[in-house]
């Protein structure tokens, strides 16, 4: 039997299936005899016991690794140890509840108290809760903890979707291969998969119903399908493809150093996308030509507080003197939609995406937004800082940005504190309103990036986490390479620099494509660096301007699709 | 049975750090002790201050008064050292 799937982290393996589905329990609501009650309080007392074990384990190992993954099984730990809800539960094991029947009770009364707080961040602990209430019953029902943390035997994880907790504390030299029903290549399982190394293929449909435990597979992310019970002459065919592959992988490894020059002698600029800063991303640096996104919102997540001015200077500076005198690109923070912050409260919208985000927040919280600019111009009196305003969509959001900055300006002029003079301001191409007008845009701006996960979902009206409507989010829209195509163009007239922070920049397909525009700066992750430097230095980009023109005028993402992967397949 | 009444003043209100803070002290005394949202429902609008979910349930904001109150051998060290917790407004 053969399954298709979206293979969204490149590789093949071949092993055992783990079926990973979440435990669901299911009690039993029979009342004890009083004769019952002791044993039965015991049995909490115990179950609590195993639940604490596993905490305990989870947390010694998430410790180094992931202490902010630590903090969240401490406060699971916390809520283990409740004395309010040992006590209500003690109390209806006494009234003739079995354990299960008490432990589910008080949990989910908490659960439906804490769930309904007027304070968001309360809200969420209902969560923790929630985890902590199926941990328990589960060691009451004796079920034996199944997660990814850990593993005894290397193994083929086939779930329906997996969350971040999973992933987090997932093994990831036992896991060869993931494999689930949902999510698309920008999901959070696509992006820790790539991040890992590990082979991915998702949205494969009814996958979990199709696969036993142990059954034997081959998972080819590269061409996107799963075999089950491979035949011996199959096992030996993808063998053979799976040391290709190696081989293929170690060739591009070879492309990281070194600049990235098309085959007829084009210099494109490869920058890096990085987040938190962390050692491994100050070390990449040294393979771009700068860093053509800092995600700033990195700084501010996982933590109760807002990142002081101080905080904020000496990571910029860091980053700064890392780069040398190579750009480094600031977004300024970007939350709401996908991403809140612990630090600070934001009220529930219908439609996040559309709401109230990004610079439009900052526009109202200003206080934050001066802190962060303040830490910005300081940090910017080295090196070669670039200032990105996101979710821009039109002139008066430009202006508007701009003013805050002279106001910061003016401040320090004042507070006589040097900053940067040569910092150059721009903006975030995603909103397809001020694509449209990117002729007038330019002439308020020092330079542009595109960010194409969110054009394309403001593009395609598709909101990009919603599953059931995935399929309609399509990178390969014309309207999407049009748009592309006319924003590059105003820029390269204007003389401006332009590039790409989006998906599609590391994209093996769409990434000629914006060469072919005139494109010549593109950003991504480490994990795509070395493959797209191999595709330039490969591209002649006469060919890339051919194909440039004909996707623009195709009918469908489908017949782009196709057609890039034909013209390009003896580059990539 | 000893009781006060204080006044919510940090701005976060009682959650987050400040919640944890606050049931840590309340942990180091013997004396059972109850914090209720004053002028709320009498059954619904009390819990035990030394349990985390309990004080997050009552979700205090700034500016509500609450009352403490414990019983046992260290009743009032333990309220007023809980009502002078919340009017230092746990260092914000």
């Amino acid at each position: 039997m053969v399954y298709q799937g979206n293979p969204v982290s490149e590789g093949i393996a071949m092993g055992k299936v783990m079926l990973y589905e979440p435990f669901i329990p299911v009690v039993d609501g029979t009342a004890i005899s009083k004769e019952e009650i002791p044993a039965a309080l015991s049995h909490y007392k115990n179950a609590r016991g195993g639940a604490k074990e596993e905490l305990e384990a989870l947390h010694s190992r998430l410790r180094q690794d992931d202490p902010g993954k630590a903090k969240i099984i401490k406060a699971h730990m916390d809520i283990l140890f409740d004395v309010a809800m040992e006590e209500e539960i003690q109390d209806a094991i006494s009234d003739g509840k079995s354990t299960e029947a008490a432990v589910d009770k008080i949990f989910r009364k908490y659960i439906r108290i804490i769930g309904k707080s007027a304070d968001e961040r309360i809200r969420e602990r209902a969560s923790d809760l929630e985890d902590v209430r199926c941990r328990l019953l589960r060691n009451c029902m004796g079920v034996k903890e199944k997660n990814l943390a850990f593993l005894t035997d290397p193994v083929v994880v086939v779930a329906k979707d997996l969350f971040p907790s999973d992933t987090a504390s997932m093994d990831r030299k036992k896991v060869l291969a993931i494999v689930t029903e949902v999510g698309g290549p920008t999901s959070h399982t696509a992006i820790i998969a790539r991040s890992y190394e590990i082979p991915a293929l998702l949205g494969v449909p009814n996958i979990l119903s199709g696969l036993q435990n142990g059954q034997q597979v081959i998972v080819d992310a590269v061409e996107g399908s799963l075999i089950t019970d491979p035949t011996d002459e199959e096992q030996k065919a993808y063998k053979e493809k799976e040391i290709r592959f190696q081989e293929k992988a170690a060739e591009t490894r070879q492309y990281l150093e070194g600049d990235a020059v098309t085959k007829d002698g084009v210099k494109i600029e490869v920058e890096l996308n990085i987040g938190s800063a962390n050692a491994q991303e100050i070390h990449d640096i040294q393979y771009t030509n700068g860093v053509g996104l800092f995600r700033s919102e990195f700084l501010y997540m996982g933590r109760d507080t807002l990142p002081s001015e101080e905080e904020q200077y000496k990571i910029y500076r860091k980053v700064l003197t890392q780069a040398g005198g190579n750009p480094v690109t600031l977004r300024t923070l970007d939350i709401g939609g996908d991403k809140k912050l612990d630090c600070m409260e934001l009220p529930k919208e219908d439609n996040p995406f559309l709401g109230n985000r990004a610079l439009r927040l900052c526009l109202q919280h200003r206080d934050i937004f001066k802190t962060q600019l303040r830490a910005a111009l300081r940090a910017g009196t080295i090196g070669n800082l670039w200032i990105m305003f996101p979710m821009v969509g039109s002139l008066d959001d430009v202006r508007s940005a701009k003013a805050v900055v002279r106001e910061v300006q003016q401040d320090l002029d004042r507070e006589k504190i040097e900053y940067g003079k040569n910092i150059k301001f721009g903006i975030m191409i995603e909103i397809p309103a001020i694509a449209m007008i990117a002729d007038l845009a330019v002439k308020e701006v020092d330079f542009a990036s595109i960010g194409t996960n969110d054009l394309c979902q403001y593009t395609t009206a598709v909101d990009r986490l919603n599953q059931n409507v995935a399929s309609y989010y399509q990178s390969y829209h014309p309207a999407m390479f049009r748009l592309i195509r006319y924003t590059v163009e105003q820029f390269n007239k204007a003389g401006k620099p332009i590039g790409v922070c989006g998906e599609l920049g590391g994209d093996k397909l769409a990434m000629p494509v914006l060469l072919g525009f005139g494109m010549r700066r593109i950003s991504m992750g480490i994990a795509s660096l070395a493959r797209a430097k191999k595709i330039i230095s490969r591209l002649d980009l006469n060919l890339a301007k051919e194909m440039a023109d004909k996707v623009c005028r195709m009918e469908t993402a489908g017949d782009v699709e196709a057609y890039l992967k034909d013209s390009l397949k003896d580059i990539i | 049975m000893y009781s006060r009444k204080t006044v919510i003043a940090n701005a976060t209100g009682l959650h987050a750090r400040p919640a944890s803070d606050f049931i840590a002290a309340a942990g180091e005394f013997e004396s059972k002790i109850k914090i209720r949202r004053v002028g709320g429902d009498p059954e619904e609008d009390v819990g035990n201050a030394k349990s985390i979910i309990n004080v997050l349930a009552l979700g205090l904001a700034q500016g509500e008064e609450v009352e403490l109150s414990a019983e046992g051998p260290d009743e009032k060290q333990a309220v007023d050292r809980l009502v002078a917790l919340i009017d230092s407004k746990f260092g914000e």
